[in-house]
């Protein structure tokens, strides 16, 4: 692991100045290739409706889950359409999950003036014991009911179900399955150390002083500048720093300019500019010692319908002069010496938090790998673009390494699929509240946090470490 | 003894000073490597100790290792007090690394001065941010500036042929900022998409742009040529280039406008007969504009749709104002020191260049200027300018005068000028005219155009 190899060396610094310092050459790239393709945007028509992404994701899963329904319930079991269904006979229908939440939060309902509602303040989750799920096909839907856990599924899943139609109309749920992972080429086998730093939520410009010293922290170390021998060794065998997402904090998305008259804000400036000029100055730091990714967040200046498109070079204007800045979309795919990497900004989870039962980001993460598909709430609860050819947030394959940014907390995780494939999972928290980053060692494909704390004028002891006992 | 100068130095610096020695403020201030300077640092606190058991030293640490915590190895990096280095030490299970973090004489409460030290020493060396590092990256090479704007350029292309392409009239979701020619084809789409009443497919917008831009290249070539002898003479034909299809954009936007401006501005030289300064200043102030585009080259003009609005919420005001002032828009207003170093030697002094028929220029600037996508902030306000005219005499007039920021350093330009004019003339009695009305101000003061009022002829109350 990182530290155990830092520590490896000989502490040199607590002594007089040697003669000659150690340089560490930052190991080079050996393999990158960026797979974000499906994800970039070209001309963008908002004219058509969503009907066509749910029609071709069903389209696109159904021969998946046909396998999987054939593989657990026997290959002699009976998969129908709905329109085919006869009552009490026993059979799998495939189809895409919708859940029925009286909490949702509808438009419709709140400028309805008969009803005269106030706007529905915002909750943390909007699950309700009333929710009702309903599977629908290209023809026809049908409410389920049975051994089917409403509260954690949401709305877009696609699954298989095997039951049977009762007389009252409703379909009795017995069994169901998803897709469950792709297939997943087997991971290189690498001969020394290699690290991938992947951080989010950096948050700048929000206000709070105590992250920046944090987040400075993080640079050096990744930089070669702080430490001893032994850990800038160790750093410099960071391959690559992933940046993901909420590189702003959100406090910057204030939307004074709408809401105030045009005199009162005149002369202000949006309070991005100072922001995303702070990240300028980062990513010069990070830019000019290695290659960084960075991929927009929730708060970010870009569009807010997912796959969200990379931020503008122009915003940067001290950092593109290096060519170890790539700005990527979100989500993120990419191949880093070998290993497959797979990442969001954390919107596709958060929304699913808001929308199931399921507490823990790891878990939800790992529902999302089983289902296959990236973000099943788009685009009815998450923004997304009217895709009618395909639906890019399908999985292909399985990636390596999995993550998604701005977690509350740090999780990682090892999780293994049904044909061997063994995927990393990572939640790597947000940098802003948690000082947290996390490295990846591509070699050995598990996952270390890197926290960083300055001291502060509280008096406790090592309570900003975190060491208490 | 070159060893013992970092200790007076360090001395210097903590005692003296009474300044935060960072490790990364000492290497980047003595140019050396950033662990030399971590070892120095360390001296520096052991001999001072030595000497001087009661020094008034307060050091911080760097610690770094690892802990487990939650069933991880946690990996720690923590900026500690001396007074709970030992305490830090103890809790990791793997200690990677410990060196002096700082020096200063007093007691920091939180590490925020620690933060505002590092940074203050990066600002001033970002350029060359990891030349003292310990790990120095190959694949780190800045970008040669033709490869970094032709990939814009290329970036740029690409995203107008797929919007090209679109059926219906929209601006590409990310406004581009036309710093280049080709990106002017862009923004008159996008601008005639709010006026254009149909939609018209893409492709025949595209070709009734080119013509209408045709027409006003040519329109523009018969307006240009005018007020370009003067310019050629400074700037080469790129920058008139540049003009030119600026001037097109613009003209584009703002035809309406200058159907209504001629004639207005025929009234103009009437007024504004003897000082023909004002031209070359004027005249200078557009392709300012553009050699100040060309020198900002890839310096961003970010003109998103917000700016693009109130360029055209400036231009409508503009229109408004239009009847009640007869102005034609005079309003170049440079915003940067840069303009003002750029315009006063270029101009020639104020010999008594031919009067000529206050241009048609005049349409252009104020367009010209806002087409840079800048926000700039003006305000008119009714301001006396005093300066010497053709015949030597000293004027003073009341005018509109559209201020930028930069407000303090144009009157004091206006200001030293004046004061040479009256020692040179004192022998004359120079009678000091009030004019009002629509007067440019001599090369040196000329740096705002001066709004042109109908109510020129009339002494204002």
């Amino acid at each position: 692991m990182f530290s155990e190899q830092a520590a490896q060396r000989a502490h040199t610094l607590l002594s007089p100045p040697s003669a000659s310092n150690a340089t560490f050459a930052r190991v080079p790239v050996s393999t990158y290739t960026n797979s974000s393709q499906p994800f970039r945007l070209g001309e963008r028509s908002f004219s058509r409706q969503y009907a066509h992404i749910y029609a071709t994701r069903l389209i696109q899963m159904r021969p998946f889950l046909v396998s999987r329904a054939k593989q657990h319930w026997g290959a002699g079991v009976q998969i129908k359409k709905l329109c085919e269904l006869q009552p009490g006979e026993k059979c799998c229908v495939v189809g895409t999950l919708f859940k029925a939440m009286p909490l949702q939060p509808s438009i419709l309902r709140e400028i309805s003036e008969e009803h005269n509602l106030l706007p529905q303040p915002p909750r943390s989750k909007y699950i309700h014991p009333d929710d009702e799920l309903v599977l629908e096909d290209e023809l026809q839907r049908i409410k389920l009911e049975g051994t089917i856990d409403v509260c954690k599924l949401v709305t877009g899943t696609v699954l298989a179900v095997l039951g049977s139609v009762r007389d009252t109309g409703k379909f009795l749920v017995e069994d169901h399955c998803f897709a469950e992972l792709a297939p997943q080429e087997p991971a290189p086998c690498l001969d020394t150390d290699r690290f991938v730093l992947l951080v989010s939520g950096l948050g700048l410009g929000g206000g709070g002083g105590e992250s920046l010293l944090g987040t400075q922290l993080l640079v050096d170390v990744v930089t070669g500048q702080l430490g001893d021998e032994g850990e800038q060794c160790s750093a410099a065998h960071v391959s690559r720093v992933i940046l993901a997402g909420n590189l702003l904090s959100h406090n910057t998305q204030s939307r004074d300019s709408i809401n105030k008259a045009k005199y009162l804000t005149k002369k202000t400036q949006a309070a991005s500019v100072e922001a995303v000029k702070m990240l300028d100055e980062i990513l010069l730091q990070l830019s000019a010692s290695v290659p960084v990714d960075v991929m927009p967040g929730e708060f970010d200046p870009t569009n807010y319908t997912l796959p969200q498109q990379p931020l503008h070079p122009c915003m940067f204007p001290l950092a593109t002069a290096y060519s170890t800045l790539q700005l990527v979309t979100n989500p993120y795919q990419a191949t880093i010496d070998g290993v497959r990497f797979l990442g969001t900004s954390g919107q596709n989870v958060s929304d699913i938090f808001r929308y199931s039962s399921m507490e823990d980001y790891l878990e939800i993460l790992e529902w999302t790998l089983r289902i296959r598909h990236i973000s099943p709430t788009a685009p009815d609860t998450l923004g997304c673009y009217p895709f009618y050819k395909t639906d890019p947030f399908i999985f292909p394959e399985c990636p390596h390494v999995y993550f998604c940014g701005n977690t509350p907390s740090f999780g990682s995780k090892i999780f293994r699929g049904p044909e061997d494939q063994r995927v990393l999972l990572v939640a790597v928290p947000d940098f802003s509240s948690t000082q947290t980053a996390c490295l990846v060692n591509l070699r050995s494909l598990a996952c270390q946090p890197i926290s960083f704390s300055g001291f502060g004028a509280e008096e406790e002891d090592l309570g900003g470490l975190g060491l208490d006992p | 003894m070159a060893d013992q100068l970092y200790l007076e130095n360090i001395d210097e610096f903590v005692t003296d000073q009474n300044k935060i020695v960072t490790y990364k403020w000492l290497s980047y201030t003595l140019g050396v490597h950033v662990n030399q300077a971590k070892q120095m640092l360390y001296d520096y606190v052991e001999r001072k100790r030595k000497e001087n058991s009661g020094a008034q030293l307060h050091v911080t640490y760097l610690v770094s290792g690892s802990l487990i915590q939650n069933g991880h190895s946690c990996h720690k990096v923590a900026v500690v007090r001396e007074d709970k280095l030992e305490a830090v030490k103890s809790k990791l299970a793997v200690t990677a690394s410990i060196h002096v973090y700082s020096i200063q004489k007093a007691m920091l409460k939180d590490s925020g001065p620690l933060f505002n030290t590092d940074y203050d020493i990066l600002k001033s060396n970002l350029q060359n941010c990891s030349k003292f590092s310990a790990i120095q990256c190959a694949a780190a090479v800045p970008r040669a500036p033709a490869e970094s704007s032709s990939s814009e350029k290329f970036e740029q292309s690409d995203l107008q042929v797929s919007s090209e392409t679109q059926a219906n009239n929209e601006l590409t979701t990310n406004g581009h900022s036309p710093p280049t020619s080709k990106q002017i084809l862009q923004q008159p789409k996008g601008i005639m998409g709010m006026f254009a009443s149909k939609a018209a497919s893409k492709t025949q917008e595209a070709n009734k742009e080119t013509k209408t831009e045709a027409k006003e290249v040519s329109s523009a070539g018969n307006k240009a040529p005018g007020k370009g002898n003067v310019m050629n003479n400074f700037f080469g034909k790129a920058a008139m280039n540049k003009l030119k299809v600026n001037l097109d954009s613009e003209q584009t936007v703002k035809e309406e406008k200058i159907v209504e401006q001629p004639p207005v501005s025929v009234t103009e030289p009437k007024l504004a007969a003897p000082t023909g300064l004002k031209k070359p200043s004027k005249k200078a102030e557009p392709v300012k504009m553009q050699q100040k585009e060309k020198k900002r080259g890839k310096r961003m003009e970010l003109s998103d749709d917000e700016t693009k609005e109130t360029e055209s919420m400036k231009k409508k005001r503009r229109r408004i104002k239009l009847p009640e002032s007869d102005s034609s828009e005079d309003e170049v207003i440079p915003d940067s020191p840069g303009d003002y170093e750029a315009e006063s030697p270029s101009p020639p002094p104020p010999a008594s260049p031919p009067p000529e028929p206050v241009p048609k220029t005049e349409p252009e600037p104020p367009s010209v200027k806002s087409s840079n996508g800048e926000k700039r902030k003006r305000k008119r306000v009714l301001k006396s300018k005093t300066f010497v005219d053709e015949e030597g005499c000293i004027v003073t007039e009341k005018v509109y005068v559209s201020e930028s920021c930069t407000d303090s350093e144009e009157e004091l330009k206006m200001k030293t000028s004046s004061v040479h004019r009256p020692s040179a003339m004192m022998v004359k009695k120079e009678p000091k005219e009030e004019r009002k009305g629509p007067k440019k101000g001599t090369a040196a003061l000329g740096k705002a155009n001066r709004q042109v009022s109908i109510t020129g002829f009339f002494q204002r109350k």
